[in-house]
């Protein structure tokens, strides 16, 4: 049903999410969820929707963290 | 007098004979009205209602042993009651089979959000178990063997949703749901584990 290479689905549901907050960057992202701060492009590319810099985060975003 | 009582029993027992005789019919005809009312229901029955189809079955034969034995007046005294078991059976099949209609129908209304439900879990798990595989350091909350479990898991639940979609493409809901219910399950525990369950 899904592989490595396959981007989890914009509109699943049970994609976890997360929302921005002040002082978040993409690696601190990547710490919390993944454990690693160098995984940060898989959520910059989880949302290239909204995103068109990873170093570029708004507090109050969504997120989805793959 | 001797001649007038063996005249007199003669007499008796042709009567007898006769009565008998006139029962024959009747009798035929109420275990052949049985056993076309059995027929009718016998599939339904036998899916639905095995054992008490058996045991009609057996008061059936008691009377056909009855009528092979000229045992008229006994298949006519037996035969309401076969009647009404009959008609007891027919109750209970009918009941049965529309209890078992309306289970499918449930089951086929389940299914639709469980075919999306569950491979969205499963994606959404195969995603993170993939990116937690490559991560140096796994996050709080999340142990080693808790990703080996949910890597085996994964494996363990496509192959049961497979299983589960499957039944559902030969129209068997029932099963179709229960397998993806559990799989729903399973799939709700590794997110938890995975710490996948909060934002």
């Amino acid at each position: 049903m899904a592989d490595d290479k396959t981007p989890p689905a914009a509109n699943n549901p049970y994609t976890q999410t997360y929302v921005v907050v002040s002082g978040d960057t993409l690696s601190k992202i990547a710490q919390k969820y993944y454990g690693d701060p160098a995984l940060y492009t898989k959520i910059f590319q989880a949302n290239r929707d909204v995103l068109s810099d990873p170093n570029k985060i708004s507090p109050g975003q969504k997120l989805r963290i793959p | 007098m001797k001649k007038q009582s063996a005249w007199l029993l003669a007499s008796l027992a042709a009567l007898i004979m006769v009565g008998c005789a006139g029962q024959k019919e009747p009798a035929e005809k109420a275990l052949a009205s049985a056993q076309s009312a059995l027929a009718t229901i016998h599939d339904a029955a036998q899916k639905y209602a095995p054992d008490q189809l058996q045991a009609v079955e057996t008061q059936l034969a008691g009377v056909k042993d009855s009528l092979a034995k000229g045992d008229y007046k006994g298949v006519l005294a037996a035969a309401p009651a076969l009647t009404t078991a009959i008609s007891g059976l027919k109750d209970t099949a009918d009941a049965k089979q529309k209890d078992a209609e309306a289970a499918a129908a449930q089951a086929k209304d389940a299914w639709g959000p469980l075919s999306t439900d569950v491979p969205n879990m499963v994606t959404a798990i195969q995603s993170r178990v993939d990116i937690l595989s490559k991560s140096h350091h796994l996050p709080a909350g999340v142990t080693k063997d808790g990703l080996a479990s949910a890597k085996s898991g994964l494996d363990s639940m496509k192959a049961a949703w497979t299983d589960a979609s499957s039944a559902a493409t030969s129209g068997d809901f029932t099963t179709a749901v229960g397998k993806a219910q559990a799989v729903k399950a399973q799939a709700a525990d590794i997110m938890k584990s995975l710490g996948m369950s909060s934002g």
